[in-house]
């Protein structure tokens, strides 16, 4: 591998067991559980700095992709290489406790994202600031909306000077102004501090805004998308759009 | 290298302590009587038992009320933190969706903060022993001792348990039935001696024994547990510790699989 490579997967696949009842005499009785192929024989390569979006419909296995990548989930063979520190945000309520504050939350996940304890002192106050969550920063995780959530996991992540990040689409769901803010803060940062980025979506309408190079999943299957299978891509969805919702311009 | 390696370390104490810091925050949040219920719920325990007990009590303790509250309070501490501890990656499914870190500080954490919990009450229970006058710094030794004893079999039970529960929630309503049979498993309420000696090799299975007869003596000078009891219960103690540990780590790293 050469110094500029970010994440490096080769022959990558991911296999679920499968199990309709999961008691322990079962266990014993039939050893072998049934085997959901999540992900097949997947190659990539992503340099440092690069901004992929990776496109798929529901269960497609982008999500268990971004696992692989930040080290959540085990894969079942092949190799996975990744160099530099990794943030993820694929579960809006992943890190968090419900019952603690956004202030006490902050310094919890800041560790869990590979903050030490200094550093989640002094980024309390940008954490709190960036979020823009004002006032609710004092009270209980439980009370916030889904935007409030996806902006302190964004903040944190933010202030975790992390190298590459991994993005699911559940994270786009923050209202206009703060989805601004985030593409011009991650376009920023990228070009700045040469931020990996990874995005996961199913409609590259979603992505497009941050992406530079589309990758498409298919029933675990990878393959790499030109700028113009994005283009027809878009336009489908944009004629399905209108089929399902006709009155909508 | 070793610089990764020392980060890594001081990383994982780190989170170890933000986690116990977030499970004694969130213990007492919205109840009115706080850190009171940690010495409350021993005490009506006790009060219940002895009142109870001290009817068919043929050869009575002595200071068996002393006797009984140090007993519940291993006990609480032992039975809280595997009650906890045992379901406790299921409940912290958040966290472990969220990135890769040393998933074992989420059961150390709970047992953590009971420990910290346990030594206040024990504390607290100092001062009316002072009154006693049974304790003395010769005994400190054996209450050290037991301490470890404790705390040892308590990491291994509960990482082996929390580990299995992932895959086998079976194992959750296994220990809440095996914790009300072990109370009795063990000399709380009851002294040793009423043990015929040859269903002896049962409680020298059980490790709690010897943590509860060392913290007994320790307090009460009421008899220490013998040699063969100490050493069964201490290779027990080891054993249950290791293989905590090792099931412990080899199913880790799957634990986002099945939850």
């Amino acid at each position: 591998m050469d110094k500029t490579t970010a994440i490096k997967l080769t022959n990558v696949s991911k296999d679920y067991a499968l199990r309709e009842k999961s008691t322990l005499i079962e266990k014993f009785i039939k050893r072998k559980n049934k085997i959901f192929s999540a992900l097949k024989n997947i190659n990539l390569t992503i340099q440092k700095g690069e901004r992929v979006g990776i496109i798929g419909s529901n269960g497609s296995g982008k999500t268990t992709l971004l696992k692989i990548i930040g080290g959540i989930t085990p894969h079942t063979t092949g190799i996975v290489e990744t160099y530099g520190k990794i943030a993820s945000l694929i579960d809006l309520e992943a890190g968090f406790h419900p019952d603690l504050t956004g202030e006490e939350n902050i310094a919890l996940n800041g560790l869990l994202v590979g903050m030490n304890q200094s550093e989640v002192k002094e980024n309390k106050k940008k954490i709190s600031n960036f979020s823009g969550i004002g006032q609710f920063i004092k009270r209980p995780f439980y009370t916030y909306s889904s935007g409030m959530k996806f902006r302190l996991a964004l903040a944190v992540a933010v202030a975790s000077k992390c190298e590459i990040l991994l993005l699911d689409e559940i994270f786009l769901s923050g209202d206009d102004k703060f989805l601004y803010k985030t593409i011009s803060w991650l376009r920023g940062i990228n070009r700045r501090q040469n931020l990996t980025l990874v995005i996961a979506a199913h409609d590259p309408m979603f992505v497009w805004e941050f992406a530079q190079r589309y990758i498409m999943l298919d029933h675990g299957k990878i393959v790499e998308l030109s700028i113009n299978d994005v283009m027809s891509i878009r336009r489908k969805n944009a004629s399905l759009w209108k089929k399902i919702f006709p009155h909508t311009i | 290298m070793l610089f990764t390696m020392k980060s890594e370390i001081q990383h994982f104490w780190e989170l170890l302590w933000a986690m116990t810091e977030k499970e004694l925050r969130s213990r007492y949040k919205y109840t009115i009587f706080g850190f009171f219920w940690l010495v409350a719920n021993p005490i009506m325990q006790m009060v219940i038992i002895y009142f109870v007990f001290s009817f068919f009590m043929k050869e009575p303790i002595a200071h068996y009320q002393y006797y009984l509250f140090i007993g519940l309070l291993v006990w609480n501490f032992f039975s809280l933190s595997l009650t906890k501890g045992t379901p406790c990656i299921v409940n912290e499914r958040s966290l472990i969706k969220k990135a890769r870190f040393p998933v074992s500080v989420v059961p150390l954490s709970i047992i953590l903060s009971n420990f910290i919990h346990f030594i206040l009450a024990l504390i607290l229970f100092v001062i009316p022993v002072l009154f006693l006058g049974t304790l003395s710094f010769i005994h400190l030794p054996h209450i050290f001792f037991g301490l470890v004893l404790l705390l040892g079999f308590t990491i291994g039970l509960s990482l082996l348990t929390s580990a299995l529960n992932v895959r086998f929630r079976d194992v959750n309503f296994f220990v809440q039935a095996l914790l009300i049979i072990w109370f009795y498993a063990t000399p709380i309420v009851y002294s040793i001696s009423v043990i015929p000696y040859k269903f002896m090799w049962l409680w020298r299975l059980n490790p709690m024994t010897s943590v509860v007869q060392l913290m007994q003596y320790g307090f009460l000078g009421i008899s220490p547990p013998g040699i063969a009891m100490l050493s069964s219960n201490i290779i027990v103690t080891i054993m249950i510790f290791l293989l905590g540990l090792s099931v412990f780590r080899s199913e880790s790293k799957n634990f986002d699989d099945w939850i």
